[in-house]
């Protein structure tokens, strides 16, 4: 499994990318290969306001639907439109595969290390 | 949790395994749901079946007893055929569906689904005792491989040196000698393929027929892509399409169309359990009705979520995900293309028709009720009909 140390993670599984300007939101590998296959990503509008714990949309495989749990508040300033046409490229490339941009950000969760998230998998498993 | 003899060849092909109706069995191999429903749909799919309940009939009066179980007319089976059936209840209502196998004048096989082995077994054996008959689980002596899809005839016929299986009639059975081993077969599947075909072997000796198919190129296939290929081709699942809807009523049989396939009034048959009011769904309708659903809208539509005729709800999703399908030029070529589609079967109320809405989480997303999903009947491919 792969955990990339520069990023940040929630117990959820999704992944934090802290920028400058911005946070940058995605899901981990672990979450890809739990879900199988993903089919459809169902995503929010630019503009949306999100809060730290609460739901931002859905990811869907042929399994089953797991709802994106957003690690920040805040504004989201950008979504990554081409997972509306290949919704594979969270299986593909999971810390490629930006979801959400959140700007700016205003509250976070408590965030998880690359090593202690990976010590956190290890024990859901 | 049970196993079956094909376990260790799961865990080590990487299956994930899950719990299925207290089997532990593989829903998918490392390159997924998918990959596996498109490699079935172009070349071929092995899948261990072995879970299924397989319920041995003999004795005088065994086919006595199988009339007054079963809904089939099991005396117009011939040695060499099988048939699809209900086991049904005294209301009318599907114990389990079954498929029923006269390999020989020796006997029947009735292969139950596996959730439904002891509870069939405990209802059939309340009838057994007016009957000169024997009804024995041999579920653990014997497993089951299914082999399906376009080139499963080519991948058969090479293990064996027979010849002329894909030509073979649906459900037609034979025998097939592989390095001088017999193994029984059945010209049935449960993936809507034109050409498939389920395999019988004693439970010793199952894992080297699965290896003997791997060896030709044959890839595992999960019970994941099992339920999308059947899905796709319109086939009931029982506990989805059939037993008890979502506010725990009993189904009547003949809400799946399938059913008509399954029920025989014919004279011969003489009186058999739930006639009287299997008859009457027939004669009368039923209220409800299984339909096959395609959603319009991008989204995803599932099991148990509403549907609604303009404002008026008329049932629900029995059955739904999405699934992926290849694409075919003019010629009917099958090409590299391929797409994705959420489509379902749903229970909604008999006179529903045309346009329909399906309520996912919160939004009313624009759904068709279609004749079919796919084109099952023109081999070598089944194809996908698109709305």
């Amino acid at each position: 499994m792969n955990v990339p140390a520069e990023l940040y993670y929630s117990k959820t599984h999704e992944w934090i990318r802290m920028e400058a300007d911005a946070a940058i939101i995605g899901i981990t590998d672990f979450a890809q290969d739990a879900l199988g296959d993903v089919v459809f990503v169902d995503l929010p509008a630019i503009g949306d306001t999100v809060t730290a714990g609460e739901a931002f949309g859905d990811v869907e495989s042929v399994k089953a639907v797991s709802e994106l749990i957003c690690p920040v508040s805040g504004m989201i300033c950008d979504v990554n439109q081409a997972l509306e046409d290949a919704p594979e490229l969270l299986n593909e490339d999971p810390y490629g595969a930006w979801i959400i941009k959140v700007s700016p950000v205003e509250d976070q969760e408590e965030l998880l290390s690359a090593q202690a998230y990976a010590a956190f998998c290890a024990e859901e498993e | 949790m049970k196993r079956t003899p094909l376990y260790e060849a799961h865990v080590a092909a990487g299956a994930t395994m899950v719990d299925f109706g207290g089997w532990e069995m593989p829903i998918e191999y490392p390159t997924g749901i998918i990959s596996e429903h498109l490699y079935d749909r172009r070349y071929y799919g092995i899948f261990d079946v072995s879970h299924m309940g397989r319920l041995w009939i003999e004795g005088p009066q065994r086919l006595a007893f199988l009339q007054r179980v079963l809904t089939s007319n099991a005396a117009a089976l011939i040695p060499g055929r099988a048939q699809y059936c209900i086991i049904p209840d005294e209301h009318g209502f599907a114990v389990d569906d079954a498929y029923l196998y006269m390999f020989d004048d020796r006997g029947y096989l009735l292969v139950v689904n596996a959730a439904n082995t002891d509870k069939d077994l405990q209802h059939l054996s309340g009838y057994l005792a007016e009957y000169d008959c024997t009804l024995t689980n041999i579920t653990d002596q014997y497993s089951s491989i299914a082999v399906q899809g376009p080139q499963s005839a080519a991948i058969l016929e090479a293990l064996s040196g027979a010849v002329g299986l894909a030509e073979m009639k649906k459900n037609d059975l034979g025998v097939l000698t592989i390095q001088s081993r017999t193994v029984r077969f059945s010209r049935t599947g449960y993936t809507g393929d034109p050409i498939g075909f389920e395999l019988f072997i004693h439970s010793d000796q199952v894992r080297w027929l699965w290896d003997q198919l791997i060896g030709q190129g044959a890839r595992p296939t999960g019970l994941g892509a099992r339920d999308t290929l059947r899905l796709e081709a319109g086939l009931p699942l029982y506990g989805h399409e059939m037993g008890l809807d979502q506010d725990g009523a009993g189904m009547p049989v003949f809400a799946v169309p399938l059913a008509r396939f399954a029920v025989s009034f014919a004279p011969e048959k003489g009186d058999f359990v739930g006639k009287a009011a299997l008859l009457a769904q027939k004669t009368d309708g039923t209220a409800k009705k299984i339909f096959s659903i395609a959603l319009r809208d991008r989204g995803v539509i599932r099991a148990g979520m509403p549907v609604y005729q303009g404002d008026r709800p008329i049932g629900y999703v029995t059955s739904g995900t999405m699934v992926p399908y290849y694409c075919f030029d003019s010629q009917g070529q099958i090409l590299d293309t391929t797409g994705k589609r959420s489509i379902g079967l749903a229970y909604l109320d008999a006179d529903a028709q045309g346009d329909v809405h399906v309520a996912v989480r919160g939004k009313r997303l624009s759904a068709a009720l279609v004749g079919r999903h796919m084109i099952q009947n023109v081999p070598p491919y089944g194809k996908a009909v698109i709305l």
